[in-house]
């Protein structure tokens, strides 16, 4: 085990209780596990988006390295913004070019994405913020057109399908299989569940029978979601616990024992320190 | 009986802080001292592995990891089970990742399954792909043409350098499917851009929280079950033989699931007779 891993540990140990703290109350560790959180992630993410996508697929795509000299008035401009490009940022923009597998010619649709995205980025300014709109717009346009189809084929045709069930050739009743009763629920819970959302008549009389048997599908799935949700969360703090467990061997030094201690010991003083104050 | 009822009304106001104590003490114990459950595969989780076992040596297997540090304990374990099973059937593994945590996850696994316990060649029986962004656009590039998402696998080498990569082009290649999902983009949108268009044979590991979501894929036959959660990667761990972490936080969970309960039924007990007294006053 070498020292970077288990000062590794000791921070993974702080931040771990840092956040647990806030179940006593909100708190100053609690504060800083939060703010380091959202810092490194939005720092993660930034660099991670920009080295995996942008250098090697957008940056490599337009100044691609050249397959031998270049040659042309156009190629040796454009060539010449990438040398400026790179006596700026030369870990950006190597000597060359940008060699990722795209061939050796610039694929010069990609401008239109380039700046697209540099649209997006004035959104920051009052003056060219209007700028930003384009670039969202075609973002959204392109989602929408991109799930309309997806949405139709699975999630209403495929889910059609699946709730046009059969009643023949098949056992009466199965736990774990497929059987007529299964098959029943399932058709008695679609209908009665979609028609719990028809709003354009009055939920009175049969009608308002037969929706309130919906409205008791409706419960069960929330109740199975709510259940699953507890499954999750507990899930994740066995998690942290084994976690825990483990920086508190003694390869780590006993991190978790140390942090926790020194932890509840600081978290008393502050207590007390705050309630004289309030006293006083 | 007054009294009784006087010590449920009053406990129906304990400071939350104690049942976190409660909760906290039923989850550490039993992982100090295992209790041994029994753990019984469920139909979902029995027809991921039927599927896996379908599967030849040779077939190839397209891995996505989609979910990062903070829903590990829940998929980490599943993908784990799951790598375990397609090496031992020397199937051959591509992994993508559509989150960018994702890559170091799937970093992880492979460490411990391919290398450490299989001795697996990289390159010739694995490959890791890594991430791109880009949501369902990179799966509708991968189903289109996977060439031009990825030119370069996670480590920078060319996939044309590649031996395993060779015929290798869109989704429609590859034998199976699997997402390990905990949430957007992932599972649902592998159904909707690749799994329904090409007609892949797929099956997913998700979180608890969205069993409930991606539950109608799986009754349909969109989705060739499904690994939910901890329990999954648990049922998993007993079908394939190898227990892992999942196998191990189970007693702690059965165990938190009963105090739990119990504590919902103490409640809704103290909210009656709390609202009983305050009718008859």
């Amino acid at each position: 085990m070498n020292g970077s891993e288990i000062f590794g540990a000791w921070v993974a140990v702080f931040l771990t209780l840092g956040i647990f703290s806030y179940l006593y109350k909100d708190n100053p560790f609690y504060k800083i596990a939060e703010h380091v959180f959202v810092g490194v992630s939005a720092g993660y993410w930034m660099s991670m988006f920009f080295w995996t996508q942008i250098q090697p697929n957008l940056f490599g795509r337009l100044w691609p390295t050249p397959d031998g000299a270049i040659a042309g008035f156009f190629m040796k401009i454009w060539y010449g913004i990438y040398n400026l490009f790179g006596f700026i940022l030369p870990s950006v923009f190597p000597d060359g070019g940008i060699d990722k597998g795209h061939g050796n010619h610039p694929h010069f649709l990609y401008i239109i994405p380039f700046v697209l995205g540099i649209m997006m980025l004035l959104s920051v300014s009052s003056k060219f913020s209007w700028m930003a709109r384009l670039g969202i717009a075609y973002t959204v346009g392109m989602a929408a057109g991109l799930r309309a189809y997806a949405f139709l084929n699975s999630n209403v045709l495929g889910q059609i399908k699946g709730t046009a069930v059969s009643f023949v050739d098949m056992p009466f009743f199965s736990l774990t299989g497929v059987s007529v009763f299964n098959n029943l629920i399932i058709l008695v819970g679609t209908i009665t569940g979609l028609l719990y959302f028809y709003f354009s008549k009055e939920h009175k009389g049969n009608f308002g029978k037969v929706t309130r048997v919906g409205i008791y599908f409706l419960m069960i799935s929330f109740g199975a979601s709510f259940g699953f949700a507890v499954m999750g969360r507990i899930s994740l703090l066995i998690g942290r616990f084994t976690d825990l467990i483990t920086y508190g061997s003694s390869t780590y030094n006993y991190a978790s024992l140390w942090v926790l201690l020194l932890m509840i010991g600081l978290l008393a003083v502050w207590t007390f320190k705050g309630n004289k104050e309030v006293a006083s | 009986m007054e009294k009784f009822l006087d010590f449920i009304v009053r406990a129906g106001s304990l400071d939350r802080r104690y049942i976190f104590v409660v909760i906290a003490l039923v989850v550490l114990l039993p992982l100090f001292f295992p209790l041994g459950l029994p753990i019984r595969p469920t139909i979902a989780s029995q027809k991921v592995y039927d599927v896996v076992e379908e599967l030849n040596a040779g077939d190839k297997a397209l891995v996505s990891f989609e979910y990062g540090p903070s829903t590990k304990p829940e998929i980490h374990p599943m993908a784990v089970a799951l790598l375990r099973h397609l090496f031992e059937k020397d199937v051959k593994v591509y992994i993508t990742c559509l989150w960018p945590d994702g890559q170091f996850m799937a970093m992880e696994a492979l460490e411990q399954v391919a290398e450490d316990q299989y001795n697996k060649v990289y390159g010739e029986d694995y490959v890791l792909l890594g991430f791109r962004p880009g949501n369902e656009a990179v799966i509708k590039g991968l189903v289109s043409n996977l060439r031009k998402v990825f030119t370069v696998d996670a480590n920078g080498n060319f996939l044309d350098d590649i031996p395993m990569m060779t015929g290798i082009n869109q989704v429609a290649d590859f034998d199976y499917l699997f997402s390990a999902s905990a949430g957007y983009p992932g599972t649902v949108e592998w159904v909707q851009y690749a799994a329904d268009p090409v007609g892949i044979t797929m099956s997913t590991g998700t979180t608890s929280i969205q069993v409930n979501e991606v539950m109608p894929y799986v009754q349909s036959g969109q989705i060739k079950g499904i690994l939910g959660g901890m329990p999954g990667a648990a049922e998993y761990e007993s079908l394939i033989g190898q227990a892992g972490i999942g196998t191990s936080g189970m007693d702690a969970q059965s165990v938190a699931h009963v105090v739990i309960v119990a504590f919902i039924i103490f409640g809704n007990i103290s909210f009656f007779v709390e609202r009983r007294r305050s009718k008859k006053y």
